[in-house]
């Protein structure tokens, strides 16, 4: 019996030879794939750039190596100067767009929910938000001063209305139906909404969160441009005057770093205020 | 007019009365053009308590209007709703509203879509949960009281948007083709889950659907309403014997019930359909055709 078993499994198991079990590279690189192919291309990417500057445009002036970047961003840490100019600009930045995000949300709320409101603040609202608002921040700075606040006060105008009109928007867009379930179950006037207008604009509000972002980061660099005595934007002016190219590159690193962080940021924020959004 | 009222209340006294429809009318003016379209034209009708009426009609014949009506969610142009004898003149806490769509709020879970009657009310959660613990186990719903709507399966959706209207303990559960978006089989399952717990909780349900035999197979009476304007064309009793199963709906005396329905709305879904066709200016026919 136990031969015969042996006899006939033999040769079946030759000619139907099981496919191994992958190995754990295998696994690891299938689990991994995406993000290594995004990892190399960005390599590829910084090796290019590493070899044509030093190879083809052999002039610092015009093209720094990203190993001249690193050296320079290191240096720059060392003395603090780093430090301190993302500390200034991060400032400017929350305090900005933290007054533009609660500006914004109350706001719109208020824009969708009031016509009165609506009809006051329409015109406005269309005629600001499509103007490059951040054209003005010379006047700003001359109102308020080469500090810091003239660039927060640059941050939240450049930001607060794409929270706004989304606001407004997610109110206006709440499913009709939704609201006449809720008034057949007795919702009063507050409940319809605090517990549907609200909710269903969730979604939008964070759409309108991370386009402000974006704005807002623009808007604090161009306005430390214009004048400024610290921050990012400072240290891209001066580092450019003096043709300090690693400097300017590390405080341009830095932007998109803080950009995609801010991002993922909001993101986390959407999963935990809107679970339901899978 | 406030002879028949008083008449209709002092009836209500001594039947059992749930709700009464008195010379209901509804016109809706169209503000572009200026004319105005009667939806509903003189409806009167009496609902018993526990009982279960189902309306049918042809599309376009007011059946929702009525429903919606009857719910306080709209105002008639004249006539009154009455429940218990009284005036309806908003959303009323003894009515349940099951929608045609489930109109489930995709940010709430199922427990607490379930629970959103008694929360608008300003209950407390530990008074009213054990209600929807038992609501949720009445519609096979209580593995899922986690889960969002987008979660769940379009029969599930529409348990969910059952119990809800159940979790306010309504004495009436009105009804909008709630079926109407399942497949079949899951429709035969919902009607059988449907009568189990009308049965358990003894309430008046009002259900509208455009399916005849849904519309047998459910009612205590059945209420054709016949189109432009939504007017009652005919009550039908339906002495079916309960508790009803699916064979029921085989049998010569359902079939023949069922043919009498389908008669008696034929010709007004043909009617509607030339309606239709006129109104979108299609195929131009002669005066004497429309009139055949």
């Amino acid at each position: 019996m136990t031969t015969q078993l042996t006899f006939d499994q033999a040769p079946s198991a030759i000619r139907n030879p099981r496919p191994k079990p992958p190995s754990s590279f295998q696994k690891m690189y299938r689990h991994y794939r995406s993000s290594l192919i995004a990892t190399g291309s960005i390599l590829a990417g910084l090796l290019l750039w590493e070899f044509a500057a030093r190879l083809i445009i052999r002039d610092k002036l015009f093209l720094v190596a990203p190993s001249e970047v690193i050296v320079r961003s290191i240096e720059l840490l060392q003395t603090g100067e780093i430090q301190q100019h993302t500390a200034t600009s991060a400032f400017e930045f929350f305090a900005g767009f933290a007054l533009s995000a609660v500006v914004g949300v109350f706001g719109g709320l208020m824009i969708g929910t009031s016509k009165l409101t609506r009809n006051i603040a329409t015109p406005w609202i269309s005629a600001l938000y499509s103007t490059p608002t951040v054209a003005l921040s010379p006047l700003l700075i001359l109102w308020f001063g080469l500090g810091m606040w003239s660039k927060v006060i640059v941050v939240f105008i450049v930001s607060v209305f794409p929270v706004l009109v989304n606001t407004q928007a997610g109110i206006e867009g709440a499913d009709e139906r939704l609201v006449e379930t809720a008034r057949a179950f007795g919702a009063k006037r507050s409940q319809i909404f605090t517990k549907v207008l609200l909710p269903a604009a969730v979604p939008f509000i964070v759409a309108g969160l991370r386009l402000g972002i974006g704005r807002g980061l623009v808007g604090v660099v161009v306005a430390e441009l214009f004048g400024a005595t610290s921050g990012l934007g400072y240290l891209i002016t001066v580092s450019s005057q003096i043709f300090d190219m690693g400097a300017l590159f590390a405080a341009v690193v830095i932007l998109a770093g803080a950009g995609v962080i801010s991002t993922e940021l909001v993101k986390i924020l959407e999963r935990k205020i809107a679970p339901w959004r899978a | 007019m406030a002879d028949a009222l008083t008449l209709e209340r002092s009836a209500s006294a001594h039947t059992n009365a749930k709700m009464q429809v008195v010379n209901l009318v509804k016109r809706f003016e169209n503000a572009a053009t200026g004319q105005s379209m009667e939806a509903l034209s003189d409806i009167n009708l009496t609902v018993q308590k526990g009982e279960f009426l189902t309306i049918v009609g042809p599309s376009g014949c007011g059946k929702t209007t009525l429903l919606r009506i009857l719910a306080g969610l709209i105002e008639p142009t004249s006539g009154q709703v009455l429940l218990d004898g009284v005036p309806i003149t908003g959303p009323s806490p003894t009515l349940g509203f099951v929608f045609q769509s489930d109109n489930l709020m995709p940010w709430r879970t199922v427990w607490d879509n379930v629970g959103f009657g008694p929360e608008m009310r300003g209950e407390r959660k530990k008074d009213y949960a054990p209600r929807i613990e038992h609501l949720l186990e009445l519609v096979g719903l209580e593995g899922f009281a986690k889960y969002y709507p987008h979660q769940l399966s379009g029969g599930m959706r529409q348990r969910v948007n059952l119990a809800r209207a159940l979790a306010i303990e309504p004495d009436v559960l009105l009804m909008d083709e709630p079926f109407a978006a399942l497949d079949a089989q899951m429709r035969e399952i919902m009607q059988d889950e449907l009568l189990r717990i009308w049965k358990e909780t003894g309430n008046t349900v009002i259900f509208i659907t455009h399916q005849i035999d849904e519309a047998i197979f459910l009612a205590d009476r059945l209420l054709i309403l016949a189109a432009r304007p939504g007017r009652v064309q005919e009550l039908m009793d339906i002495d079916l014997p309960r508790p009803r199963t699916l064979e029921i709906k085989r049998t010569p005396h359902f079939t023949e019930m069922a043919d009498h329905v389908w008669h008696g709305i034929e010709r007004q879904v043909r009617a509607s359909i030339r309606h239709e066709q006129f109104a979108s200016g299609a195929p131009k026919r002669s005066g004497a055709e429309l009139a055949s």
